[in-house]
């Protein structure tokens, strides 16, 4: 890699507190654009409060961050939308908008990022339903759906905007075998078009299949364990 | 389960929006009330006051033409509503009315002198503005006297000032109670939807894009809660003035219409702010804070 150029993600000596408790410390990671990541760890080890710091949900109050090109320490409010934009989040409650339909909730992020264009809108929902394996349901309203396709619509939003980086907390939970597959495929053929993606999960047969980078959030700290052979 | 469950969704929406509806168009309803009895207090105040009034005596020498004069320069002068000139005959006639005897007969000759009763504007029905009008018209050579009964003007503009300040007070109270209410129903809307901003927010939308379609949706209820209270209003309206002609008539008609676009512009407005106001803070908690809510 250029020594010039940046990583897509950057944190350097980052404390990461929930309140007022710290979660995980000194935390120092480094990635580049296309990199796949698989982050694991306990329950409640800090895998999905390092994704928040990511977001900026949580906010940064120790050590250098920066993703996408924002500075994550003292993020002016107004910029944590523009941060968003440039990520694709797929969250592990979904965070599907339940009072409209999975078209309408791609719509929503569409509209809110600035997307005009109604062709080009009505192309783009096409394509990532069908990315997602849910070309038939843009109709539906997320309640009339099972958990694995809420999970899909979820990661649909993500891709929507083709992002710079997907966050994904614990993405495939939900699904069975066989859609967790292909979804796993579908975020690995993303990945290696150059989109950096940290895939929180407990999903070690996936993880053997498809070797990768792998960090580990344990005992507070997070550590790079990608050259270690998982455990069966 | 879908479609009866997608119909009870919408139907619970509904009939959310339809209780802030409600609440809006009661709490407005009564604040066009008190509009209505401001209005109607305002113009018993008016006509009371320009009923007070003072009356000019003039000199025994003054002439027809010059007493025509001056009734026509205080006809032109600010302070006037009407004037009615009181010859000495008419004078006599009426004080022999009052005291029921001709005291003309008894004493052999008329004393009276003629004058000039003058009703006032409401603005200047004070005894401040009496009196400067006084020194004014006793400036003018005509005029001997300028008689007015000082107790009861203070005491008329003494009332009228004490109950206009209960129904300003009333009204403010009003008004602070019509906004914490509207503010209250549509938090409570608002606050059904609280995750459903906080999904907003994570997947990149800003808070001005987020508020939007909340603010329209208020404004949206603002008005037809105005329009029902004005509705209601129009019913108050034309119900009194079939059983209480007097308290309304015809000239009423632009105030009516006033009063209406100020319920509708209260309507609007609280809405608004109360919308802006209820979304920023949602906007602004943290997601441990909204569980906590």
């Amino acid at each position: 890699m250029d020594a010039e150029q940046k990583h897509i993600i950057d944190l350097k000596e980052v404390n990461i507190y929930q309140q007022k408790h710290l979660i995980l410390s000194n935390v120092n990671l480094q990635l580049e654009a296309g990199e796949f990541v698989w982050l694991i760890g306990k329950t409640g080890s800090g895998k999905s409060s390092l994704l928040k710091t990511l977001y900026a949900e949580l906010e940064l109050t120790e050590g250098e961050g920066e993703v996408a090109g924002f500075t994550l320490k003292k993020l002016k409010t107004r910029k944590i939308p523009l941060l968003r934009r440039k990520l694709g989040i797929v969250f592990q409650d979904f965070q599907l908008l339940s009072d409209r339909s999975v078209i309408e909730n791609l719509l929503f992020v569409m509209r809110a990022t600035g997307w005009k264009k109604k062709d080009e809108i009505k192309d783009r929902i096409d394509e990532v339903l069908h990315l997602v394996g849910l070309p038939t349901k843009g109709f539906k309203m997320p309640h009339e759906l099972s958990g694995g396709e809420q999970q899909r619509v979820a990661i649909a939003r993500a891709l929507i905007n083709h992002p710079s980086v997907i966050l994904a907390d614990e993405p495939t939970g939900n699904l069975d075998p066989a859609t967790s597959g292909r979804i796993l495929d579908l975020l690995r053929d993303i990945s290696q078009q150059g989109t950096t993606v940290i895939m929180a999960t407990h999903d070690y047969e996936h993880m053997r299949k498809f070797q990768s980078k792998i960090i580990v959030c344990e005992n507070a700290k997070l550590v790079d364990k990608s050259s270690e052979t998982l455990a069966e | 389960m879908s479609k009866k469950e997608d119909k009870f969704n919408k139907r619970r929406l509904r009939s959310s929006y339809f209780t802030v509806i409600v609440s809006i168009s009661l709490v407005l309803f009564m604040m066009g009330l008190i509009g209505l009895i401001l209005l109607q207090a305002q113009k018993l105040s008016t006509h009371v006051k320009e009923n007070i009034g003072f009356t000019v005596i003039l000199k025994d020498q003054v002439k027809e033409v010059e007493v025509a004069h001056l009734q026509k320069s205080l006809d032109a002068s600010s302070y006037v509503h009407a004037t009615e000139y009181i010859d000495r005959d008419r004078a006599a006639k009426e004080l022999q009315e009052d005291l029921g005897e001709d005291f003309v007969d008894f004493l052999g000759y008329n004393p009276l002198l003629a004058s000039i009763d003058v009703n006032l504007k409401a603005d200047y029905a004070n005894p401040d503005s009496l009196k400067w009008i006084e020194a004014d018209l006793m400036q003018n050579p005509k005029v001997k006297e300028v008689f007015y009964q000082r107790n009861l003007v203070a005491l008329v503009n003494e009332n009228i000032q004490r109950i206009s300040l209960v129904l300003l007070g009333f009204s403010i109270l009003l008004l602070v109670i019509a906004i914490a209410l509207i503010n209250n129903s549509i938090r409570l809307a608002i606050y059904s939807r609280r995750f459903l901003i906080r999904s907003m927010q994570l997947v990149g939308a800003t808070s001005s894009f987020i508020r939007r379609p909340f603010i329209w949706r208020g404004i949206l209820n603002g008005v037809y809660g105005s329009i029902i209270a004005i509705g209601f209003l129009s019913a108050v309206i034309y119900f009194a003035q079939n059983e209480f002609p007097a308290l309304f008539d015809i000239q009423d008609q632009q105030l009516f219409i006033t009063l209406f676009g100020i319920v509708l512009l209260l309507g609007i407005l609280i809405t608004w702010f109360s919308t802006f106001f209820v979304v920023s803070r949602y906007l602004r908690l943290k997601t441990d804070k909204l569980y906590q809510e």
